[in-house]
């Protein structure tokens, strides 16, 4: 039974990847914190994987507990040293869709993301992932119409950043 | 904005993959989280302050300390204290392991952060209780020895002639220095714990209580 449960959990978090990846990138500076944050995320996601029934799908559930990870509990650990800014980063990218306009304004964004604080970056994040307003709410815990005006007036402050 | 978001979609193969095997290898290694230090530090802080009051309230340290003279006097107060004592420690620790178990990380991230929050916060109080009953403790012994111990007898018989008054407020002042060092002392250190462990959270907590405001 055990062993079925965590054959589920690798599979579907291979799967769903993705959404930490980016989450790391947007609260870590380089590979090693990159790494270090990952892992921590696949820890708690684990530990909390019993309690996740399906009732929705696994990757809104993984956005809640790896933002959370990422915002409250986690705590660097001390094998993270040098921070190398991430345009020094390995970035891989499949030939096929390569794009070099959209790979630049994709830097840029998290460049001017990595300026705001851990709560307007999970606002951000979320935004991004086409999350809707009930949806982001209920990840974070404020109200709905807050949620709005603060993503408001963060698209403006990047806007700012962006365009100076 | 929404260019940027067609873009961020379509970012998808640009991460490393982790293999099947790696999440099998990360997920039996141990979490370093928040939540870990703050259990790890809270039973330090249970421990410790149980060993203080045991050292303090034991029978052998007290006649050691107080002499015969007094010491089944001390020994009567003694009892009621560790009744106390041991009550307020159940009650705390069933508190804690209460505000321990609610934390989740499949809650909201504003829940999670105030259960955080009040979980330390049942620390604190037991740290407080502590101190509190502490000052109360050595005041009522100071009481019992100026009463009842022939060694402060004469000093307060120069008391009760006038001249002693002077030695008395000394001797009080003094006490109530030392203990307000040791309470000063004590907050400092939370001050220092508590900005290394929870300066982060604190100001995120902040950041989302402001935007509900």
């Amino acid at each position: 039974m055990s062993e079925n449960l965590e054959q589920s959990f690798v599979k579907q978090l291979k799967e769903n990847q993705n959404i930490i990846h980016k989450i790391c990138r947007l609260y870590t500076n380089g590979e090693d914190a990159h790494n270090d944050l990952f892992q921590e995320i696949t820890i708690q996601l684990w530990k909390a994987f019993p309690k996740f029934r399906g009732e929705s799908k696994f990757s809104t559930w993984a956005y809640r507990v790896a933002l959370n990870t990422a915002i409250t509990l986690y705590r660097k650990s001390t094998r993270s040293v040098a921070t190398i800014s991430y345009e020094g980063q390995k970035h891989f990218l499949s030939q096929e869709d390569y794009n070099f306009e959209e790979e630049e304004q994709i830097k840029l964004m998290y460049q001017a993301v990595h300026q705001l604080n851990d709560i307007e970056k999970a606002l951000v994040f979320l935004y991004l992932e086409d999350k809707d307003y009930t949806e982001i709410s209920e990840t974070l815990g404020i109200s709905e119409v807050n949620a709005r005006v603060k993503m408001n007036r963060i698209k403006g402050k990047l806007k700012k950043i962006l365009n100076p | 904005m929404d260019l940027l978001k067609k873009a961020w979609q379509k970012d998808t193969h640009s991460f490393q993959q982790v293999s099947e095997n790696e999440i099998y290898r990360m997920i039996h290694k141990r979490s370093s989280s928040i939540v870990k230090w703050i259990l790890i530090i809270s039973i330090l802080e249970f421990v410790f302050w149980n060993v203080i009051s045991v050292m303090y309230l034991g029978d052998s340290y007290i006649r050691k300390k107080y002499g015969n003279e007094i010491f089944e006097y001390i020994r009567e107060i003694n009892t009621i204290y560790n009744i106390i004592n041991y009550t307020v420690v159940a009650v705390f620790i069933y508190l804690f392991y209460r505000n321990y178990k609610r934390i989740s990380a499949t809650k909201s991230t504003k829940q999670l952060m105030s259960d955080i929050l009040k979980t330390r916060k049942t620390v604190i109080y037991y740290v407080w209780f502590n101190i509190v009953f502490f000052v109360v403790g050595t005041l009522v012994i100071l009481y019992v020895q100026l009463n009842y111990d022939s060694k402060f007898a004469s000093l307060m018989q120069r008391i009760h002639n006038d001249t002693g008054y002077m030695v008395l407020c000394k001797s009080l002042g003094i006490v109530f220095a030392f203990m307000l060092l040791i309470v000063i002392a004590i907050w400092l250190f939370y001050k220092l714990i508590y900005g290394i462990l929870l300066g982060k959270l604190s100001k995120n907590y902040k950041e989302l209580q402001k935007i509900d405001l």
